[in-house]
């Protein structure tokens, strides 16, 4: 922090997006490594502006001038763009710098109001969202980039950029941010969000696992935006997360995403979305041959999503046969299944409900007197 | 980094209950480095927390703090590569003795270092301690073990979550009255005092009760004239209980003790004098090599697949057994698909007897193998144990001394049958840590009118209690007491007379109480045996806000010396002999507790 006093009178607030933008873009070019090292300082600088040292206090008035600065350099945009280019410290101060700056709020703004440069996001410059998830695409950006959306992923509105980003979007409507959502119309899967799927079952457990906590607070923090978003996309989002990542090779993404899969069924916002789930046979082949997993983590999060279909008062007739073919076997098998759980209380009562449940269907499928409101798009 | 690099792992270092740590050789390199494993099938809901610390770990770039290196999957294990530090803990080269004053300095110096560094990347260690302080061969210090660090997103904000371990635990972090990077100076302060004394203050105090002496006695001093006046300023400094008035890490660096410090090159003393500690004993004469377990589940059988009509499910073959392997080569992540491709990439190299002998690569380095005699290869049979993930009631004796974090406790069920309790597992979890021979027998006089209150007066207390009880929560917190006491009654029902009787004795001694409860010996009315555990639990559950009990589990750092255990038994509050029964009570509350904490924050 010495350098904040000692040197030559240095630039002030101003100018410090505009020097920083202007290091950013040549730090490809000719003489990147210099223009990176003046980079670091840059940044340093602002983080250290806006969170003040142990030692110094942070001044509102020139937070504020940063800030705006920031955006009308469209530093942030710049800042995700090239999050993986910047050296290993550089890339924790621009997490920082980011955390600080889109939770600013001006000290005379109203309580309810949203920071500034968030609402400058939001409203009118969504690719910053976009270019922080891309920050996956690398492994040096995917911890600095994670950090920063989990932050903004808080908002709503931030999460239903992520979700509807599009690029078959109009462009005019792409531009009105949040205005811009059509929550109707079906995704075509080219958006940032399907690049999770990837993103989570990629080689390197560092991005992988930090990228389905990201995909995780997406698709459970915000219920109503997420029931509909599933509810209108519902055969695109299965079908991403069925081949990628409940059979995925990786132990981490098959536990975690089965669990997650539960998590989603069993919440109540997703009511029509669960029932369309159960009511196809697909699904209960995955689920039943998960339970046979020689993984004891993964048959018991295999189990709790088997609860559904089986406990499912309207089952399809799909269902029901495979249930009814299966009767004996499941029952046998049902009767030693994950035996040592012996603690485990609810386990041991749903298992036995689910004995008694497949014990007593009728010998023959039967129609369900209700079918699930939620059409599927494309009959199978 | 993990691309295409492959290790060959050596010798195990240590174990505690997320896994097991072995040391290596990075093959293209030729470093050595320490590779944790942690076995995640062992653990329910870890996967988030553990990304948690390795996302600490990974932001972390100083000469302070222990390397994080790369971490990768290999089928359910992951594994962590950090840079390996052959001195070990300051807790296994404080075996020989305690360590003097000069050497301390040295040490808090260094650890102030990586405080400075870490305090100003906005983390919290939250767990310094001897044994979360490791040392290099040539000296240097670092810190490890981030298990419980919280990274904090606005560098003046603060945190109120309940971690660490109890002896070294600050104050404002036991109220939860909110604190920040000041708790780890606390705690430095502590782990001074435990490198000159061989333990932390408090030691022999039961850790639960350690967590209401801390907030209320006055702050541990050094005191007399074998300390020098810096030194005890020093610790002084770091333990003033109010935490606004405690001093930084960059403010302690300035300190005196701190500025005549030494060089780090003095501490090689303290490594050399472990390993000639460590010749002087017959140790165990094999180290434990790595072993790869490649399938050992019998698969069940398979004849059982189940039918669907347009799906054939491919029957599994599966007859690998247990291999040793020694090279481990690291492509990504899947390194086995399914088990036929785990087959095929086995080869004739891989007998046991790779081990002895480094591979050729491997050699032209000065990495080639010294038995590593500081560090421990103690036969870590318990701890492996503790990853198994079957420890019902199991009451952890290294508790706080050691390394060990926070222990283990098994959810049990409401159901308070004595058949419950008497399950293998549950005896055995029992049993063994009391180190009794196995199986209870009602042999004694005091035993039969042990069963005899429980059948005669707890259990019928206690079903009336519940059947009187309205409020839901009560309910439960009396089913609980009551599971637990059956437990107790189960195991060992001469402890329950004893307990039952102390109980009245108190009662009787207390001239309000013996008043209003129990005016006759040997009678013992509703209620009555609930009031002195269940208001400790009571005050404990009023703590509770933690969301970080999950990692607590897999806290355990490194090797458990057997002989810190004996040592702890002898110690008050720790297991007196026909005494265990009021420790085990104490054990199943604070278990209970910890559960609660973990109910209630369950997405954590």
């Amino acid at each position: 922090m010495s350098f904040l006093f000692n040197r030559r009178p240095r630039t002030n607030t101003v100018d410090l997006p505009k020097q920083a933008k202007e290091q950013i873009t040549k730090i490809n070019g000719p003489g990147g490594a210099v223009k990176s090292e003046e980079l670091a300082k840059t940044l340093t600088q602002m983080k250290f502006m806006l969170q003040g040292t142990q030692e110094t206090e942070t001044s509102p008035e020139q937070i504020f001038a940063l800030v705006t600065g920031m955006i009308h350099e469209d530093l942030l945009y710049l800042l995700a763009l090239n999050l993986y280019r910047l050296p290993f410290e550089s890339r924790k101060d621009a997490q920082v710098i980011f955390s600080y700056v889109l939770r600013f709020k001006p000290p005379n703004a109203s309580p309810k109001s949203d920071p500034i440069a968030l609402s400058h996001v939001i409203n009118s410059r969504p690719q910053v969202l976009v270019e922080l998830c891309n920050g996956y695409e690398h492994k040096e950006s995917a911890t600095a980039a994670g950090t920063v959306l989990r932050e903004v992923l808080k908002h709503d509105s931030a999460a239903a950029l992520i979700l509807y980003d599009d690029p078959n979007k109009s462009p005019e409507n792409a531009a009105r941010g949040l205005n811009g959502i059509q929550v109707d119309v079906r995704q075509s899967g080219k958006g940032v969000f399907w690049n999770f799927f990837s993103w989570i079952d990629q080689g390197s457990f560092e991005v992988g696992a930090d990228a389905f906590t990201t995909f995780r607070e997406l698709l459970t923090k915000h219920k109503q935006i997420v029931a509909q978003y599933l509810s209108t996309n519902f055969d695109l989002f299965f079908d991403n997360y069925n081949d990628i990542l409940m059979k995925s090779s990786s132990y981490v993404t098959k536990r975690q995403s089965i669990k997650l899969l539960g998590e989603i069924l069993l919440d109540r916002a997703n009511y029509a979305v669960m029932t369309a789930y159960v009511d196809r046979g697909e699904h209960l082949k995955i689920c039943m041959n998960l339970l046979r997993d020689e993984r004891k983590m993964v048959q018991y999060e295999g189990f709790h999503v088997f609860k559904v279909f089986v406990a499912n008062p309207h089952k399809s007739v799909a269902v029901q046969k495979i249930l009814l073919n299966n009767r004996d076997k499941l029952l046998k098998f049902l009767q030693h299944f994950l035996e040592d759980r012996t603690e485990d209380e609810q386990f041991i009562d749903e298992r036995e409900f689910l004995i008694k449940q497949i014990r007593n269907m009728p010998p023959t499928p039967v129609e369900p007197t209700q079918k699930p409101a939620l059409l599927s798009q494309q009959p199978r | 980094m993990s691309d295409g690099s492959a290790y060959t792992v050596l010798q195990e270092l240590g174990s505690g209950s997320f896994g097991v740590v072995y040391k290596a050789i990075e093959n293209s390199t030729g470093e050595v480095v320490a590779i944790k494993h942690i076995d995640l099938e062992s653990s329910e809901d870890d996967i988030q927390e553990i990304q948690q610390e390795i996302s600490v770990l990974s932001t972390c770039a100083s000469p302070f703090v222990t390397q994080y290196k790369a971490s990768f999957l290999r089928g359910h294990k992951l594994w962590i590569v950090m840079e390996y530090l052959g001195g070990g803990s300051c807790l296994d080269l404080l075996k020989p003795g305690s360590f003097n004053e000069a050497h301390i300095a040295i040490i808090c110096r260094e650890l102030l270092f990586g405080l400075e560094y870490l305090h100003q990347e906005g983390k919290i260690h939250r767990d310094i301690k001897a044994a979360n302080v490791l040392l290099s061969t040539t000296g240097k210090v670092k810190l490890a073990d981030f298990g419980v660090a919280a990274q904090l997103t606005n560098i003046k904000s603060q945190r109120n979550t309940f971690v660490g371990t109890p002896f070294w635990m600050a104050p404002e972090v036991i109220q939860q009255a909110g604190y920040d990077f000041k708790a780890d100076i606390w705690s430095l302060g502590i782990t001074a005092m435990e490198l000159i004394n061989g333990e932390p203050p408090n030691a022999s105090t039961h850790p639960m009760k350690v967590l209401f002496l801390i907030p209320k006695q006055p702050a541990p001093r050094l005191e007399g004239s074998q300390y020098s006046k810096d030194f005890k300023d020093f610790v002084a400094q770091c333990l003033v209980k109010d935490c606004d008035r405690r001093p930084s890490a960059k403010e302690l660096l300035k300190h005196k003790f701190i500025q005549k410090a030494g060089k780090v090159e003095a501490l090689q003393e303290l490594v050399e004098r472990k390993q000639e500690w460590d010749g002087g004993k017959s140790r165990p004469s094999h180290p434990k090599f790595y072993e790869e377990t490649l399938r050992t589940m019998a698969p069940k059988q398979d004849p059982e697949e189940w039918v669907f009509d347009t799906v054939k499910v491919v029957p599994r073959k599966n007859t690998t057994k247990r291999r040793k392997l020694s090279v481990i080569h690291v492509n990504g992540q899947n390194i086995y698909d399914g088990p036929e491709d785990a087959f095929k990439r086995l080869d004739l190299k891989d007998s046991p007897l790779e081990y002895s002998s480094p591979p050729p690569v491997t050699m032209k380095k000065s990495t080639v193998r010294r038995q590593p005699s500081a560090v421990q290869l103690i036969t870590p049979v318990k701890q492996r144990q503790a990853s198994t993930q079957k420890r019902p009631l199991q009451p952890d004796l290294n508790f706080g001394n050691s390394g060990s974090t926070v222990r283990v406790f098994r959810r049990v069920s409401d159901n308070s049958t004595l058949a419950q309790v008497s399950n293998d597992d549950n005896l055995e979890g029992v049993t063994r840590d009391e180190n009794r021979p196995p199986g209870v027998e009602i042999s004694t006089k005091e035993s039969v009118l042990g069963r005899r209150t429980f059948s005669k007066v707890v259990d019928p207390s206690f079903q009336e209690l519940h059947a009187q009880t309205s409020n839901q929560a009560k309910r439960e917190a009396l089913s609980r007491l009551a599971d637990a006491w059956s437990a107790l009654d189960a195991i060992d029902p001469e402890g329950e007379y004893q307990l039952l009787k102390l109980m009245i004795d108190r009662v009787q001694s207390d001239s309000k109480l013996s008043s209003l409860l129990a005016p006759e010996k040997g009678s013992l009315k509703d209620g009555t045996p609930q009031v002195t555990p269940r208001k400790n639990a009571g005050k404990l559950i009023l703590a509770q806000n933690n969301p970080h009990l999950q990692s607590h589990r897999r806290r355990q750092s490194t090797v458990q010396p057997d002989e810190h255990r004996e040592k702890l038994a002898n110690l008050p509050g720790q297991a007196h002999s026909g005494m265990e029964h009021t420790k085990q009570l104490a054990d199943v509350l604070y278990g209970r507790w910890l559960d609660g904490l973990r109910n209630k924050w369950p997405a954590v």
